[in-house]
């Protein structure tokens, strides 16, 4: 129910029309929050590098110093603030954390089998002394959907290179665990330990995130810990901090060196605001990767298994969850609770002569990246509220049926079959609508589908409201009981309930008059 | 010419009895001659094209040639006369004892008829035009007046005064035009009279027919939205170009009937190649006005188990892109 008449729509592009600068302004914020690639994808594309950034491996290493790297004891200094004292022969913790951790850290790049150019890179780390290296899924989803067509290398700060296999990866939470073909030249670096779940970090505590930023060299970023992010549906860690593209997969540690989280996105509407992945995902990736077999046959099989999981336990938590109410006088219009989703609102400027309406999005922001182009995962829920009482029927009736044409089901695609739509009027509990379900399955996930649900209200002839329910990669079960549920969450409002039918009156008899 | 003694001759030079200035025709082509028995002969001489024959023909035949003589053979031709095609030229052959056609009746159509006929016509014929206009003009308004905002001021309407008068004119001229090209006579207002009712029906269609199906709670109708404006413009497209070619009716008709049917046929295709299905929507948009609700109400539960089917619909299609894309892929490997 896009009106394009008389609101910016984000999913059709901007149109200007003669309302106030103050209106563009907030459609541009709304397009750019509430359409913006999640936080995860945002990463996707900002943190693994763009392929042609035209460094030849060996620079990675060249902006190190060439001091030697001595495993140093952890520091009783205890000193958690950024600022390093001044005192040159103190070294900040900072400094030592990177000193100590540079043998683990390592760039990871998916080049093309024939070529030697990146189409991907990523940073990694090591995470056991048998050579096993964490990054993030995103890294190396090409070499994930592609084995015969790409290979995986890593290149240490000293400017060491060797090949990669993937052994497992989670793409729900985006990890994937590698180990070296050749463990030899990665022997004796020792690994990153993990900080124990069982102590957990207070918010404000400085930590570093160690990567390689945009091929331009090793760095080190620091920032604060926020703790977990709120109304996210998977468990994300908030770091205060800059992370750039390239970042991706190196590990952020407290003050003691040992892993807090992975770096996973960042927001590139804030400033220093990202995210990285937490230590538990990881620990249950490593339990079950450490014995796997490497991956060489396209990984769609075990994608579609992971996804299927994901959405089941979504679909679960999300159906569970009841309808907060949407403030509408005459109908009640499913809105969803602000646990995982993030909801916005607007509406028609005051002084508007022709429709007015108020409109809701809500998003999630956990979207899982499959690949460069694929975001699934994920539920979006909106709607927009039609008074037409300054037109007349006839003319509310044109926009509204207008606006309800004005949705974007898809087309086919590479990623996805066309939509194919079933409709049908329902008067469930007693208001009339129109519903329609389009879905679309997708090529590649097989048994995972888009679903789209559409609602408009059929009743009022002056007035309306059209809902949309979005789903993205969930099975057919989980698509009916979204519908099933969402459906249920249209109803009249307590007060505008049409009159039940009244009982006919019992005739009285006539007395009989004597 | 009149034919007052036989042997004919017929060629180039001039010593024949008639003379045919035509490249294409041999000096001494061709002999008519009379037979003992009375039949008509005819002989072709020294000629490298010969001499088509057509028989029988009325006027306005198309001529066909059904026989065609090369040189030095010989012919008899039938009493009911002959068509001759000599080189460019036609000759057309006529015996004394020939079997006229009978008068043929002008139709109306070709200039000239209204003359004639005007004392035949009704005032009530003379006012159908205009009112169908009317009723064009104001169906048009009424739309236009839909899509305005209250208060809209009167440049609003401009667009309206102007795009539907001068539409129709550029219309009904460039058909005017093609009369003037073929039947020597600017028919404005015949082009007119026959467009402006087939137009009334494709704005009548276009607001009320959706409507219609939305009513009714019926996506089929409503999906045959478009396959119905395009067979009333076909019509309005026949009608017109049958009163340019008035001859040419039945193969107008059948032309205008495989245009139509290869723009549908094109868009059918273009809509599965995108959208997987015979229209270019995928659900029926319209939504009914609360009181012309006439449709069905069904319940949540047939919507939701209606989904299963739909399902392994696109699981099978998804399936065969599949299939496609790794057959490419190992190909590519």
């Amino acid at each position: 129910m896009c009106f394009t008449r008389h609101a910016s729509c984000a999913s059709r592009g901007f149109e200007t029309n003669s309302v106030s600068v103050f209106f563009v302004l907030i459609c541009t914020v709304l397009a750019l929050a509430a359409a913006a690639v999640a936080p995860r994808a945002v990463a996707a594309e900002a943190l693994s590098a763009p392929a042609d950034s035209g460094k030849s491996a060996a620079s990675a290493g060249q902006f190190e110093p060439a001091a030697a790297t001595a495993p140093a004891v952890p520091s009783a200094n205890t000193n958690t603030s950024a600022n390093t004292s001044a005192n040159t022969a103190a070294t900040g913790p900072g400094q030592r954390i990177y000193e100590r951790t540079r043998p683990r850290l390592l760039q990871v790049r998916t080049l093309l089998k024939t070529q030697d150019s990146q189409s991907s890179v990523g940073s990694g780390f090591l995470v056991d002394e048998a050579g096993y290296i964490v990054t993030n899924y995103h890294v190396i989803s090409q070499f994930a959907q592609a084995p015969g067509r790409n290979r995986l290398v890593y290149v240490t700060v000293d400017g060491q290179q060797g090949a990669l296999q993937l052994l497992a990866f989670d793409i729900v939470h985006d990890l994937a665990l590698l180990k070296p073909l050749d463990a030899a030249p990665l022997a004796g670096r020792g690994a990153i330990s993990l900080r124990p779940a069982d102590e957990p970090l207070s918010r404000g505590a400085r930590i570093y995130s160690l990567g390689n930023p945009l091929d331009v060299g090793f760095a080190v970023a620091e920032g604060s810990y926020n703790g977990p992010v709120e109304r996210s549906f998977l468990d994300t860690l908030f770091f205060g901090g800059s992370l750039s593209a390239g970042m991706s997969g190196g590990p952020a540690l407290d003050d003691q060196g040992r892993l807090i989280g992975v770096n996973v996105a960042a927001r590139r509407d804030g400033e220093q605001v990202s995210f990285l992945v937490p230590t538990n995902p990881l620990r249950a990736l490593l339990e079950r990767g450490r014995s796997a077999k490497p991956i060489t046959a396209p990984a769609w099989a075990e994608i579609t298994r992971q996804l299927m999981a994901h959405e089941a336990d979504l679909t679960a938590r999300f159906v569970k969850l009841p309808w907060r109410a949407a403030g509408h006088p005459r109908y009640v219009i499913p809105v969803p609770q602000e646990q995982f989703m993030r909801c916005w609102g607007r509406g028609s400027p005051q002084n508007s002569r022709g429709l007015q309406f108020e409109r809701s999005d809500c998003e999630m922001d956990s979207r899982i990246f499959v690949s460069g182009s694929l975001l699934t995962g994920f539920i979006t829920v909106r709607h927009e509220a039609y008074d037409g009482s300054k037109l007349g029927a006839l003319r509310f009736a044109e926009r509204y049926s207008a606006s309800f044409g004005n949705e974007f089901t898809g087309r086919d695609d590479r990623l996805r079959t066309a939509p194919q739509c079933l409709e049908q009027q329902v008067g469930g509990t007693g208001l009339p609508l129109k519903a329609v379900v389009c879905m679309r399955a997708y090529k590649r996930l097989e048994g995972l589908l888009d679903v789209s649900i559409l609602v408009a209200t059929l009743d009022g002839a002056q007035g309306g409201a059209q809902g949309r329910l979005d789903a993205f990669g969930v099975s057919l079960a989980s698509a009916q009981r979204l519908s099933q549920h969402y459906l249920d969450g249209f109803a009249w409002t307590a007060n505008n309930k049409s009159p039940a039918p009244k009982p006919l009156p019992t005739p009285t008899p006539t007395p009989v008059s004597r | 010419m009149d034919v007052l003694a036989w042997p004919l001759t017929v060629g180039r030079a001039l010593d024949n009895h008639l003379v045919i200035d035509d490249p294409f025709v041999a000096a001494h082509h061709a002999l008519l001659d009379i037979g003992a028995d009375g039949s008509l002969q005819l002989s072709v001489l020294d000629s490298v094209n010969g001499v088509g024959l057509g028989l029988g023909m009325g006027l306005g035949g198309s001529g066909a040639a059904v026989a065609h003589l090369a040189a030095g053979q010989s012919r008899v031709l039938p009493a009911s006369g002959a068509v001759l095609q000599l080189g460019n030229t036609r000759l057309r052959l006529r015996l004394p004892d020939e079997v006229l056609a009978p008068e043929r009746a002008l139709s109306s159509a070709l200039p000239g008829f209204h003359v004639a006929a005007t004392q035949r016509r009704h005032t009530r014929s003379q006012l159908w035009p205009w009112l169908t206009g009317l009723a064009l003009v104001a169906f048009e308004a009424a739309s236009h007046w839909t899509g305005l905002d209250p208060g809209a001021d009167f440049s609003a309407w401009l667009p309206l005064l102007i795009s539907v008068p001068v539409t129709v004119v550029v219309w009904c001229g460039v058909w005017a035009l093609l009369s003037k090209l073929f039947n020597h006579h600017f028919d404005f207002s015949g082009h007119l009279k026959l467009a402006l009712p087939w137009m009334l029906a494709l704005a009548l269609t276009q607001a009320l027919w959706p409507q219609l199906a939305a009513a009714l709670a019926a996506p089929v109708l409503w999906q045959l939205t478009p396959l119905i404006m395009l067979t009333l413009a076909a019509c309005l497209i026949r009608a017109q170009l049958s009163h340019v070619l008035p001859g040419k009716r039945q193969t107008v008709a059948v032309g205008v009937a495989a245009m139509a049917l290869g723009a549908v046929g094109v868009s059918v295709a273009n809509n599965f190649r995108t959208h997987d299905s015979l229209s270019s929507s995928p659900y029926m948009s319209t939504l009914p006005l609360p009181a012309l609700r006439l449709g069905s109400t069904g319940g949540e539960q047939k919507l939701v188990q209606g989904l299963t089917p739909l399902a392994a619909q696109l699981a099978l299609r998804a399936k065969k892109a599949r299939d496609g894309e790794e057959d490419g892929d190992d190909a590519a490997d």
